[in-house]
């Protein structure tokens, strides 16, 4: 073959040029120790490294969400094991004041003074705050839920909050159903809404039934009702009462403790005999209540531990997908230098000489 | 019979053929790195002989003529994958742009953007009551807003600068086409003496070659050596002596800039923009008309699907005052797609009070409608219900991402095939110093040579002269 100066002058700039380039992409790998540096580098995998950086930082928000949610439902539990101490000691009182052996009306009315100080003190557990927000009060976190009558402020919100894709968690217990029974099921369990409604169309459902609910509420006499589901589905189902207000059988914990005080200062015998009764479900009621929360922060701890690993595992997969190989790299770039030397060296040698030089 | 005046005038002319040579070495070696230069050589042949009864004498050479080496059909392949490589290179050039624009490699891009956006509303949720969670919500909300118009006009930047490019190459075609007319003119005056004409050759194919990477062209060699060329169809840009511009003009619709042929001054131009397939302008002008455009709508879309599900969800709520919830995106009028009009409702920039976090009026620690709008993201909303907004956009810079890739791939893969093609056409037509060093002795020795002929037939008439002094 015909060698000519152009194609020599060609070939060491076409050879240098190439050694360049791979040592600029492979210094640009070292540098940000990323393998992808825009997503023609490796279009799947940038394209997959995306959808890890959303699924790592839902799961750092879901983090976030139980370390919320952990805090105000300890803080519940806390407080229901203080309510249910008060109320172990109200009936310790009633026991003891439920016979003429060890008590008198004098006795009675010195302990009726002691069972209104559990009284108040049961208001002031229901109107415990955590940081500006009422953890007994529903959705109404800003109103205090009890007055000192033991009316009920709050309304029976539950305050859900995504623990993790798809999971949603309560993270209260309204007042209504832990001190005043309501809503409470025959079996004496506090349930959850079982409604999350997670599109627009289930909140204007949900909007509806609840609206309904209320009219039921006030006319006391509709005993079924329709539901009209979302547009896009064209079915009407009925709706039986129990399943919209469950079954009263809850106990009014505050009313208990202001009959027990009213029976001891009135001497009241009897009162006081059924008063141990009725504390004994309203303790039942409490403790109940606590297991409930109790459970609900194991769920959280138990989605802690599953999250914990999803994102030890992202970051993994993310990084496979991603980071440079940085043994491979730095192995990449010494081979790279020499190349890059010899074509130099080499390159003098083509293009440095020609017959001229020798032609005196 | 031999003659002595035969003799000097051999001399004389091998001189001036050694002279001739020695030139066109010279002419070589100047041109030696001129870019699509063939080298050239003298045809040296015989002279007639002169017949004496029953022999001839040879009269010496004379140059024939001086062509340049030359392969044409090599010339055309070059200039052909020439033109694919300028496809190639215009594509990958313009996609790499692009392909920044959605580059979150790095940097906060759209997918973090969203992602924040909804991960406000989990925090609002957490704390519906609370205005820092809230004001949170108001300032991704922007946020993302921003980088939605971001990416809209970085790719309407990418367009404009397609436009730029579109207006500069067509100067540089109308620039090249006079040439080759010009060129045209040169060789068929040389030419029709029968004189080859080699430098404007030389010239010419290197400006078709140029042409064609700017733009596919049909060319025709006809009469008188003059070539034809066409671009677009049939729209002619160089017929005999004469070329005709391309020009340009900015389409009021949508503002880009599109290229119009005229036949002659009395007829109308017609767009040739949408005929325009090949060549680097041909490559700029699919990015832009195409690609590009692709990628705005689809932006658009993700835009105005998030904006209509959010709204859908917000108004469903009730704010901090029990309010039915506001719109939460707003659309400006302007004749630009979605993501370019989305903004978050003014209510709500000014009053963070006014985003709607619950179902019910009037329960400030109401998080269902907080909760249904970050569900939206794991919602399937888009591609007939079939992907989320995330899927989407993550699939778009997937996309992008292979057609960049495979743009590299094929200007890479088509630079090593011109590039040999490249070698094989210096190693018949480049110059080579060693050759041309040793074909400058020889001619050098040759016209030395030469010049003694000539001193020996002067002696020679020396000698006769002084014949008649003995």
């Amino acid at each position: 073959m015909r060698v000519t100066d152009k194609m020599a002058y060609n070939q060491v700039i076409g050879n240098l040029q190439k050694n360049r380039a791979d040592q600029s992409d492979l210094q640009n790998q070292a540098a940000t120790q990323k393998r992808i540096n825009k997503p023609s580098d490796d279009p799947v995998a940038s394209a997959r490294v995306l959808g890890q950086r959303t699924e790592q930082r839902g799961s750092e928000q879901y983090m976030k969400n139980i370390n919320i949610a952990r805090s105000f439902l300890e803080f519940t539990y806390q407080s229901l094991a203080e309510l249910s101490e008060t109320l172990v000691r109200a009936k310790e009182l009633a026991i003891q004041q439920s016979n003429d052996a060890g008590a008198s009306e004098e006795t009675r009315r010195v302990v009726s003074q002691e069972v209104g100080q559990i009284y108040s003190q049961a208001i002031q557990i229901g109107n415990r705050k955590l940081g500006e927000r009422y953890i007994f009060s529903g959705y109404q976190t800003t109103q205090s839920p009890f007055n000192i009558n033991g009316t009920y402020n709050g309304d029976a919100g539950d305050m859900k909050l995504q623990i993790n894709k798809d999971a949603f968690l309560s993270m209260n217990i309204s007042g209504d159903k832990v001190f005043l029974g309501e809503g409470i099921g025959a079996d004496g369990i506090i349930r959850e809404t079982s409604i999350t409604p997670k599109t627009a169309d289930e909140v204007r459902q949900l909007q509806e039934n609840e609206h309904l609910i209320q009219e039921q509420k006030e006319n006391g006499d509709e005993q079924e009702f329709t539901l009209r589901a979302p547009a896009s589905k064209a079915t009407r189902q009925r709706v039986v009462q129990s399943q919209v207000s469950q079954e009263q059988s809850g106990t009014n914990v505050l009313k208990i403790l202001k009959d027990f005080e009213i029976a001891l200062k009135v001497d009241d015998k009897e009162e006081i005999q059924f008063a141990i009764d009725n504390l004994d479900s309203a303790l039942s009621q409490v403790v109940n209540a606590r297991a409930q929360v109790g459970s609900r922060i194991s769920t959280l701890n138990h989605t802690t531990e599953s999250l914990q690993k999803a994102i030890v595992e992202n970051k993994g997969v993310a990084s496979q997908l991603e980071d440079a190989d940085v043994f491979n790299t730095m192995s990449e770039i010494n081979k790279n230098d020499s190349t890059l030397q010899a074509s130099m060296e080499t390159s003098s040698r083509l293009i440095g000489k020609n017959l001229m030089d020798f032609l005196k | 019979m031999a003659k002595i005046n035969a003799m000097m005038d051999i001399g004389k002319r091998s001189m001036m053929n050694s002279q001739t040579a020695l030139q066109t070495t010279a002419h070589n070696i100047a041109n030696k790195t001129t870019e699509g230069y063939s080298r050239q050589r003298v045809d040296l042949v015989t002279a007639p002989p002169v017949n004496e009864g029953r022999y001839q004498i040879g009269m010496g050479s004379r140059a024939a003529g001086i062509t340049r080496t030359n392969n044409p059909y090599l010339e055309k392949q070059i200039q052909r994958e020439t033109g694919q490589m300028g496809f190639f290179e215009g594509r990958s050039e313009s996609l790499a742009r692009v392909e920044q624009v959605f580059n979150e490699q790095s940097n906060k891009g759209l997918n973090q953007y969203v992602t924040d956006f909804f991960n406000a509303f989990r925090e609002l949720s957490n704390t519906p009551e609370s205005v820092t969670t809230r004001t949170m919500v108001k300032e991704t909300a922007e946020a993302m807003v921003n980088d939605f118009k971001r990416v809209k006009t970085q790719l309407t930047d990418v367009q404009k600068d397609a436009d730029m490019q579109v207006r500069f190459h067509v100067e540089e075609i109308n620039k090249m086409t006079r040439e080759i007319g010009s060129l045209n003119e040169q060789i068929a005056q040389v030419e029709i003496q029968g004189t080859p004409a080699n430098d404007q050759r030389d010239r010419r194919d290197l400006l078709l070659k140029q042409l064609n990477q700017k733009v596919d062209i049909k060319y025709a060699e006809g009469d008188q050596g003059m070539v034809t060329v066409s671009t677009a169809g049939n729209a002619l840009l160089v017929s005999g002596i004469d070329h005709s511009d391309l020009s340009i003009a900015t389409n009021p619709d949508n503002g880009h800039t599109d290229i119009f042929y005229q036949t002659t001054s009395h007829t109308t131009p017609f767009k040739v923009s949408e005929r325009i397939k090949g060549g680097s302008l041909g490559a700029i002008l699919e990015v832009r008309d195409k690609t590009v455009e692709e990628y705005k709508a689809n932006i658009d879309t993700i835009a105005e699907t998030l904006a209509d599900e959010v709204n859908s969800a917000h108004m469903g709520g009730f704010d901090r005052y029990g309010n039915q919830g506001a719109e939460f995106f707003t659309f400006s009028e302007s004749t630009e797609g979605g993501a370019t009009n989305l903004n978050v409702n003014s209510l709500i920039t000014q009053d963070v009070g006014r985003i709607a976090a619950g179902a019910r009026p009037n329960a400030p620690g109401d998080n269902t409608v907080a909760n249904v709008i970050s569900m939206i993201q794991y919602k399937q909303v888009l591609d007939d219900k079939s992907s989320t907004l995330d899927d989407f956009y993550n699939s778009q810079v997937g996309k992008i991402g292979v057609a960049a890739q495979r743009a590299n791939k094929s200007r890479d893969s088509q630079a090593s095939v011109l590039q040999q093609l490249d070698t094989v056409r210096e190693s018949v037509s480049g110059v080579s110093l060693d050759e041309e060093a040793t074909k400058m002795i020889e001619f050098q020795k040759a016209f030395d040579a030469s010049a003694r002929v000539i001193r020996t037939a002067d002696e020679m008439f020396d000698t006769v002269l002084n014949l008649k002094r003995l």
